[in-house]
């Protein structure tokens, strides 16, 4: 920024801080949601790991409900079907599979990485911004009351 | 004097406001059509990198309908060509209501500087 923080008026501050905490909260929660959608894909990858050779044919539970399940046999553990976005599901095999999801991953913290220098600019902007706030109040004070500031001196 | 200015100005003040309104509407549904502009992006990406093996099913309410994986794609290249003009349309319009806004502040401050002119007028008259 060419601007010069320090010729700026209170309230012109107070304002470049507000909108400085809002982009700083918006980028804040923007990396939350993308780490929470992250953690779901890597929980996806780790679960597909249960479709291997050694367990086909097993019994399991299958959930119809929260607290109702149904026996089953696992009869085909090398395809399963993957939203992949705007109502398109795509039967894959298993290494596939883990491949978009290590893509996903990827993609993810590709994202993440390109938001958080901008975050941390942010904030070091907010905090330069609240310091020259301060110093301005200051000086306000010392001006209101010249009596205690010399005598303080 | 006075009071005929302000209510103009209120007028216009009113009209300034719906104009607001419709700017951050179009705002807000130009970022929605750029989210869906993203996802469509990312289900072309991950359509183009399937082959004939692979099966595509499409969610039609609560069933999946099995799809053929061209006319799969050629759906999200029209879905994609679609949204780029919707957002070509939205980017016009925001500038048009830009535009627009911008003439009202102008209106409205002159305005507002009569007004203050007529008050001070009456004030000094009183």
């Amino acid at each position: 920024m060419a601007v010069n923080l320090t010729e700026l008026s209170l309230p012109q501050l107070e304002g470049l801080k507000t909108q400085l905490d809002q982009e700083t909260e918006f980028l804040t929660s923007s990396i939350g949601q993308l780490k929470v959608v992250q953690t779901k894909y890597v929980e996806a990858k780790d679960s597909i790991s249960v479709l291997n050779k050694d367990n086909a044919g097993k019994e399991l539970l299958v959930p119809l409900t929260s607290s109702m399940y149904v026996p089953g046999t696992l009869n085909d553990v090398e395809h399963v079907l993957v939203d992949v976005g705007t109502g398109y599901y795509v039967e894959k095999n298993v290494e596939d599979t883990k491949e978009f999801f290590k893509r996903k991953i990827d993609f993810l913290t590709k994202q993440i990485e390109k938001i958080q220098p901008a975050l941390q600019e942010k904030h070091a902007m907010k905090q330069a911004v609240i310091e020259v706030m301060n110093m301005k109040i200051q000086q306000l004070h010392t001006q209101q009351t010249p009596q205690s500031g010399t005598t303080k001196a | 004097m006075a009071e005929a200015i302000q209510k103009k100005l209120q007028s216009e003040l009113e009209k300034y406001q719906q104009l607001q309104k419709d700017v951050s509407k179009s705002m807000s549904a130009r970022q929605k059509l750029e989210a869906q502009l993203t996802e469509n992006n990312i289900v072309k990406e991950e359509l183009n990198l399937l082959d004939s093996e692979n099966t595509v099913f499409k969610l039609i309410g609560p069933v999946l309908v099995k799809q053929d994986l061209d006319e799969a794609k050629a759906t999200v290249s029209k879905r994609l060509e679609y949204i780029n003009g919707e957002i070509q349309r939205y980017e016009t319009l925001l500038k048009d209501l830009e535009r627009k806004s911008d003439q009202h502040r102008e209106v409205l401050t002159s305005l507002q500087q009569e007004y203050q002119r007529a008050q001070g007028r009456a004030a000094g008259k009183v």
